[in-house]
């Protein structure tokens, strides 16, 4: 019972606020959608203390969906302690950007048709995580990437924003294609597509060939793959990336929601869910690990060269998911739930208070015309030091004392490096690599934002104000996230009690955690000494020499450029996927369409249904007549038809 | 007939009963109200509709037969009983406002179409060819007289005698098939039909000459109701000339009725005879998907567009029929059911159709409907986009469940044509939906457009949108429909 | 015996034929004559077959009421029989291809019929009682009160729905026309009615 409330209060919010916003008013449906999640952001609280921490892992049945034959469905909500761990989360940074965004979008034209899509998405992100069955995760998984779409384009008068969630929209396609094939390989193999028959059956299953093109494949990696490429879609992972960074032409808000705290989790969250099958699975685990250290690596490099505060962030976050995604790889899904978990409360704060700043200059959102603004917005200042301190990771590695970031991101370095493998260890140095950048970039954003001399014209800089009570107050409730989550669950999350605590949610065949906490002392102090290293290098460039950044683009141009430009990665699509698709068109036009289709391929067809059609017309004459004929024709025929048949 | 059997006969027939009282009462008030007797006849038959339906679903248990077996009651009756009433119900909402403005509001319009209702009810529960025939004439007469109802006009007029004369014919011919029947069988009722046929074919006797010419004869009447083809030339012309609000209702509640009665025809006493009749019926469905494909193209009228778009419809419905199975059957119970939400719905928005106080019939008045009427034009893009069978709408699984007990039955050619000629539909169902999107907006409509009809319109489009989340209750209910039918037929 | 074979094949000849008149006639006038006379002819085939409540009822309904009925619709509308005929030759062939396949089809049917000889036997057959006890209005009674009192009360409908199209198709409400009302007449008081003057006479108005 309560498990459906938290699901559908959103979704109540969502429609009284989407169909009678203009009954209720602006006042009206920020009321309705905020009391709704705040409410579901509480129960879920209770929720988690319930199945988390009191081990009481539920299905509730709703209704049954699809009954046809041996295709059996049913609505239910399952809700174990992975469910929990993410109602946590969604409920709660969704209530904080409910709450920021009536303070953000004071000024907006259409506030209940934005509030009604921050609370639809929230109830498709809940549908997804508390799915019972592939299909309704499908369901969520389609609804999010929806709900994206619409708050990405939500400022649909501008052209950058309908191409970015178009761009979106067609990149997600990709990925949701491999899910979708994915599902069908599954219900192949098992009959079924409800978890509790797919991980009871999947040990079964872990030596099935298929054979496929005179190939044969082992069917698990297959499916795993297929999977994989859905979540990687959904996460932004190398190669699906490059929809992320121009996502951000929507509202902060919804970056700091969507794109930073939930939606993009939800492959992270897949990978740990379809965990007992992913485990069967071995050479597509080690993919997972290569795809998610490679992420973490790129998406670093490019951040260290952009200029706009929300594209730093963005692609921190899709380096972040790299992390997440190479733990997950090396079966230290914990550390990827616990990585996620702190994430979504530091990126989240570092979003919503980049929105401040961006609130603050007018909506600038190039960082070198900003600098100096610690005087102006001091509040603003201390919470993006907060999360900017999470996001490095920043503790005292012999002690055991840091911010949340500093708890995940360690045990998912140290689970990479207690791997033993290649590709842990692949995973382990360019994860270290991209520690070192994350600094860099991270305090590069907070010294040209905040320190320094102005760069912003003096009008702005003058009228620089300090973000409204409603968007400060829920930054806090992040802060306090960003400062101790990690000290708080990290025993539950990968610590001893992580037994008790998971109750079988996840599943690893080996307890890579475990070794995790044995490994030199190195490599758990090496990730604060290269982000110290940093840190300072940020400091050097930014504050102590504002000079160097440019001889040193000078000096390593081709460098520089290959990061600013993000490795090439759109022109190369556009190079490799767009173009020949549009010259491919052209030339067909030119040659084929002309010649062939409009002579006797489809074109030739439209002709002829179309003249067809004309004669089925024309058969309409109007006269009763005619009619009458007609049916007595019909009549006769089959008359005819049966005594020649039957008779003769 | 004693008095015993006669109560039990009444309360078998209780909603129809019921119904026919309510017809005649609403007759009475309308006489003697006055000015206001049209609303208040419109309202009371619309709470006859829905009395009559709670009847069904709620009523006292009925007999299984009634009045010597001439009238039957059984789950699939029931089914389509509450069909029937649920699309009559919602059309006589939609056209509140419509008879209003259109100056077609006299009392009479809800009293023949509640009189109709109840044919329609009769014809679901025939169990004798004469208690087809008697419901299938109360049904039609009625609608003949709503066709000509704005008789002012020539192309009402026109409708009106169109159809009365075809019908005419259609009925003759009907009445001539089953004369053969009764000839070479000696009995009308369906009971002992299907004892005798179903003996007949246990024994290995082919099925006589005779009965198979009267059954041509009777499915070809029957045919002509559900306008398929090549029975269906007064559909586009009858539709064209019809005033809108009854063109919504002949789209809806009859056609029910006519399919429910074809199948209660062909399954019933004919039941045995399945391989016989399965040839007319993918004739028929085969012309008739094409047809409706095909002819559509053409039109720029939206009430000829929904003519063939129908006809194309029971062409489907009866690919479902032509499998002659369990499934099939199913599948016609539960195409036919969101046949009529669409359809509806479609015309709810096709009564909104108003440009300067006055009705517009062009498709290219739909042009740029986004853009002035966004809620309207989303709704009718649902619609659209069902129709052509496109997923996740309802339309889509419409068509899976008749499709796919074919294919079980090894009809593939008609499988295959269906899948094709729904290809071909989508150019027109889809061109709507481009106009109202992509081109730039023509004069908007008049506001406001009607809380009821708005209210229909709103209701129809979620049920078809969300229809895929769950579709349990009405594939329950169709199920049940085509067991209990099988269950008496044996 | 032979005269009622004789009777029988004289009654069916003149009806047969004139039921071809009924189509054939050019003037709709003779069409609805002939039509009478085959209703007459139809109702001597009753009376050869016991059934002699049914020819007088067809008697006094189709020849007395409707087609009485139709021969005044037919006077009062002026049909112009020649524009009628406009393009019957036209399709002439082609109806006549279609008649002649049907007409074939139905003789080869019913000669089916006669080279099966089982099919009579196998037809169920309707339980009649025999005439001697029953008078032939009581059994018609019971088949349309008892029997088949749904279908009676059907037609009642049909015949309801019909009165009602009727009325509204034709039905019209015209300004300014007279009518007699006679409840208003017979309501009216003298009072009401005159007024008494009191002339005074030899001095004019």
């Amino acid at each position: 019972m309560i498990d459906a409330l938290i699901v559908f209060l959103p979704l109540a919010g969502a429609i009284l606020a989407g169909l009678f916003g203009r009954a209720l008013g602006d006042r009206g449906a920020q009321a309705v959608t905020c009391g709704a999640l705040v409410v579901a952001a509480a129960l879920s609280v209770v929720v988690f203390i319930d199945v988390a921490l009191g081990g009481n892992a539920r299905t509730t049945e709703l209704f049954t969906w699809f009954d046809a034959g041996s295709f059996e469905l049913s609505w239910a909500l399952r809700v174990d302690t992975l469910t929990a761990v993410m109602f946590c989360v969604v409920t709660i940074v969704s209530a904080v950007v409910h709450v920021y965004s009536i303070g953000y979008m004071a000024e907006d034209k259409s506030i209940p048709r934005f509030m009604a899509y921050l609370s639809l998405f929230t109830f498709f992100m809940l549908m997804l995580v508390s799915a019972d069955n592939l299909v309704q995760m499908f369901f969520g998984w389609e609804g999010v990437g929806l709900a994206s779409y619409l708050l990405i384009g939500f400022w649909y008068d501008r052209p950058s924003a309908n191409a970015a969630a178009i761009k979106a929209f067609l990149v997600n396609r990709v990925g949701d294609v491999g899910y979708a094939l994915g599902i069908a390989g599954i219900f192949l193999l098992f009959g079924s597509v409800e978890f509790d028959q797919i991980f009871g059956a999947a040990a079964d299953y872990q030596d099935t060939v298929l054979t496929v093109f005179g190939i044969e494949w082992h069917a698990l990696t297959v499916i795993c793959l297929l999977l994989f490429i859905g979540a990687m879609g959904k996460s932004a992972q190398l190669g699906l990336h490059t929809w992320l960074p121009d996502a951000m032409e929507g509202p902060t808000p919804v970056s700091a929601l969507i794109h930073a705290a939930t939606m993009v989790t939800a492959g992270v969250f897949l990978v740990c869910r379809m965990s007992p099958v992913f485990e069967y699975a071995p050479d597509a685990l080690t993919v997972v690990t290569y795809v998610g250290a490679a992420t973490a690596f790129f998406a670093a490099t490019v951040g260290l060269t952009q200029t706009d505060i929300k594209r730093v962030i963005a692609y921190s976050t899709c380096s972040q998911l790299g992390y997440m995604f190479f733990a997950a790889g090396v079966s230290a899904y914990g550390a990827a739930m616990f990585h996620l978990m702190t994430h979504a409360f530091f990126k989240a704060l570092l979003f919503l208070g980049a929105g401040a700043v961006i609130h603050a200059m007018h909506h600038e959102q190039d960082m070198f015309k900003m600098g100096g603004l610690y005087k102006k917005i001091p509040l603003t200042y201390g919470l993006m030091w907060i999360g900017s301190l999470a996001l490095v990771g920043f503790g005292i590695p012999g002690l055991g004392v840091g911010l949340a970031g500093f708890y995940s991101k360690d045990i998912v370095l140290e689970a990479a490096y207690a791997a033993q493998s290649a590709a842990g260890g692949f995973a382990f140095w360019l994860g270290i690599a991209a520690a070192l950048m994350t600094a860099f970039y991270s305090f590069r954003l907070l010294f040209l934002t905040f320190h320094g001399q102005t760069r912003a014209d003096q009008h702005t800089f003058d009228h620089a104000h300090e973000a409204p009570r409603v968007m400060i107050w829920p930054l806090y409730l992040l802060a306090a996230g960003a400062i101790g989550a990690g000290a708080i669950f990290y025993g539950f999350f990968v610590g001893d009690g992580r037994e008790t605590f998971w109750n079988g949610a996840i599943f690893a065949l080996s307890d890579i955690i475990e070794e995790a906490h044995h490994v030199p002392f190195w490599v758990k102090a090496l990730p604060m000494a290269v982000t110290l290293v940093g840190i300072a290098l940020a400091w050097a460039m930014y504050v102590w020499r504002p000079d160097l950044p440019a001889a040193g683009a000078r000096l390593f141009r081709p460098l520089y450029l290959f990061s600013l430009r993000k490795w090439y990665f759109d022109e190369l699509y556009d190079a490799v996927f767009v173009r020949p698709a549009w010259y491919l068109g052209e030339g067909l036009w030119k040659a084929g369409d002309g010649a062939l289709i409009d002579g006797v391929g489809p074109n030739g067809v439209a002709a002829v249904t179309r003249s067809l059609a004309r004669r089925a017309s024309r058969l309409q004459s109007g006269y009763v007549y005619h009619y009458a004929f007609a049916m007595l024709i019909g009549v006769v025929a089959l008359v005819t038809w049966y005594i020649v048949t039957a008779g003769g | 007939m004693d008095t015993a059997s006669l109560t039990t006969s009444l309360i078998a027939a209780l909603p129809e009963v019921f119904l026919a009282c309510a017809g005649i009462f609403i007759l009475m008030v309308g006489v003697f109200s006055g000015a206001r007797a049209t609303h208040t006849a419109m309202l009371l038959s619309v709470a006859a509709l829905v009395g009559a339906l709670v009847l069904v679903l709620f009523g006292p248990s009925r007999a299984a037969f009634a009045f010597n077996d001439l009238f039957v009651n059984d789950g699939f009756g029931d089914f389509m009983k509450i069909v029937v009433l649920g699309a009559a119900a919602l059309t006589l909402i939609i056209s509140f406002g419509y008879i209003r403005r259109e100056q077609l509001d006299r009392f009479e319009y809800p009293v023949l179409l509640v009189f109709a209702v109840v044919g329609m009810l009769m014809m679901i529960s025939a169990n004798d060819l004469i208690s087809l025939y008697v419901g299938l004439e109360l049904q039609s007469l009625a609608l003949y007289v709503v066709a000509a109802f704005r008789r002012d006009t020539l192309r009402s007029s026109e409708a009106g005698l169109k159809y009365f004369l075809l019908g005419a014919l259609s009925s003759g011919m009907m009445l001539y098939g089953m004369s053969l029947v009764y000839g070479f069988t000696g009995t009308t009722s369906f009971t002992v039909l299907a004892d005798h046929f179903a003996g007949q074919a246990a024994a290995g006797q082919e099925l006589w000459l005779g009965a198979l010419v009267g059954l041509v004869f009777v499915v070809a009447g029957l045919a002509f109701k559900i306008s398929a083809v090549p029975f269906h030339m007064w559909t586009p012309d009858v539709y064209e000339g019809a005033p809108t609000s009854v063109t919504a209702f002949f789209a809806a509640a009859p056609k029910v009725a006519a399919m429910a009665l074809v199948v209660r025809v062909l399954m019933g006493p004919f039941g045995a005879w399945v391989e016989q009749w399965q040839q007319i019926v993918v004739f028929v469905s085969i012309a008739s998907m094409l047809l409706g494909a095909l002819a559509a193209i053409q039109q720029t009228n939206i009430k000829r567009l929904m003519a063939y778009s129908s006809i194309g419809h029971v062409g489907y419905a009866l690919v479902g029929l032509a499998a002659g199975t369990e499934a099939g059957i199913r599948g016609v119970a539960i195409y036919m059911a969101i046949y009529v939400l669409m359809t509806i719905g479609t015309f709810a928005c096709i009564l909104c159709m108003r440009q300067k106080e006055r009705m517009v019939e062009g498709i290219d008045d739909l042009k740029g409907l986004s853009k002035t009427h966004p809620l309207m034009a989303l709704a009718l893009a649902i619609f659209m986009f069902s129709m052509a069978g496109i997923p996740p709408m309802a339309g889509f699984f419409g068509k899976i469940y008749v499709f796919l007990p074919a294919i079980e039955a090894g009809l593939y050619a008609l499988a295959v044509i269906g899948v094709l000629t729904s290809v071909v539909a989508c150019y027109y169902y889809l061109r709507i939906v481009k106009l109202m999107y992509f081109d730039e907006p023509a004069e908007g409509f008049d506001r406001p457009v009607g809380r009821e009809v708005g209210a229909v319109i709103a209701g129809t489009a979620v049920l078809v949108l969300f229809f895929f989340v769950a579709p349990g209750p009405l594939v329950d209910g169709a199920a049940a429909a085509a067991d209990a039918f099988f269950a008496v037929a044996g | 015996m032979i005269v009622q074979t004789l009777c029988f094949y004289l009654f069916a000849a003149v009806m047969v034929a004139s039921a071809v008149m009924v189509i054939s006639a050019r003037n709709p006038v003779h069409s609805v004559l002939y039509l009478i006379l085959a209703f007459f002819n139809a109702a001597g085939l009753f009376v050869l077959i016991g059934a002699e409540f049914l020819a007088m009822i067809l008697v006094v309904v189709y020849v007395g009421a409707v087609a009485v009925l139709f021969l005044f619709v037919v006077m009062m509308l002026d049909v112009n029989v020649a524009e009628l005929r406009q393009g019957f030759l036209q399709y002439l062939p082609i109806g006549g291809l279609i008649g002649l396949i049907l007409l074939v089809e139905l003789v080869m049917v019913a000669g089916f019929v006669i080279t099966a000889p089982e099919v009579g036997e196998a037809v169920a057959r309707v339980p009649m009682p025999p005439p001697e006890q029953v008078t032939n209005t009581e059994a018609l009674g019971r088949v349309l009160y008892t029997d088949y009192v749904y279908l009676f009360q059907a037609s009642g409908l049909v015949l309801l729905v019909a009165m009602i199209g009727a009325i509204v198709l034709t039905l019209r409400q015209r300004e300014g026309v007279r009518r007699q009302v006679i409840a208003a007449q017979i309501a009216r008081k003298r009072s009401e009615a005159i007024e008494v003057k009191d002339v005074p006479s030899g001095s004019g108005i």
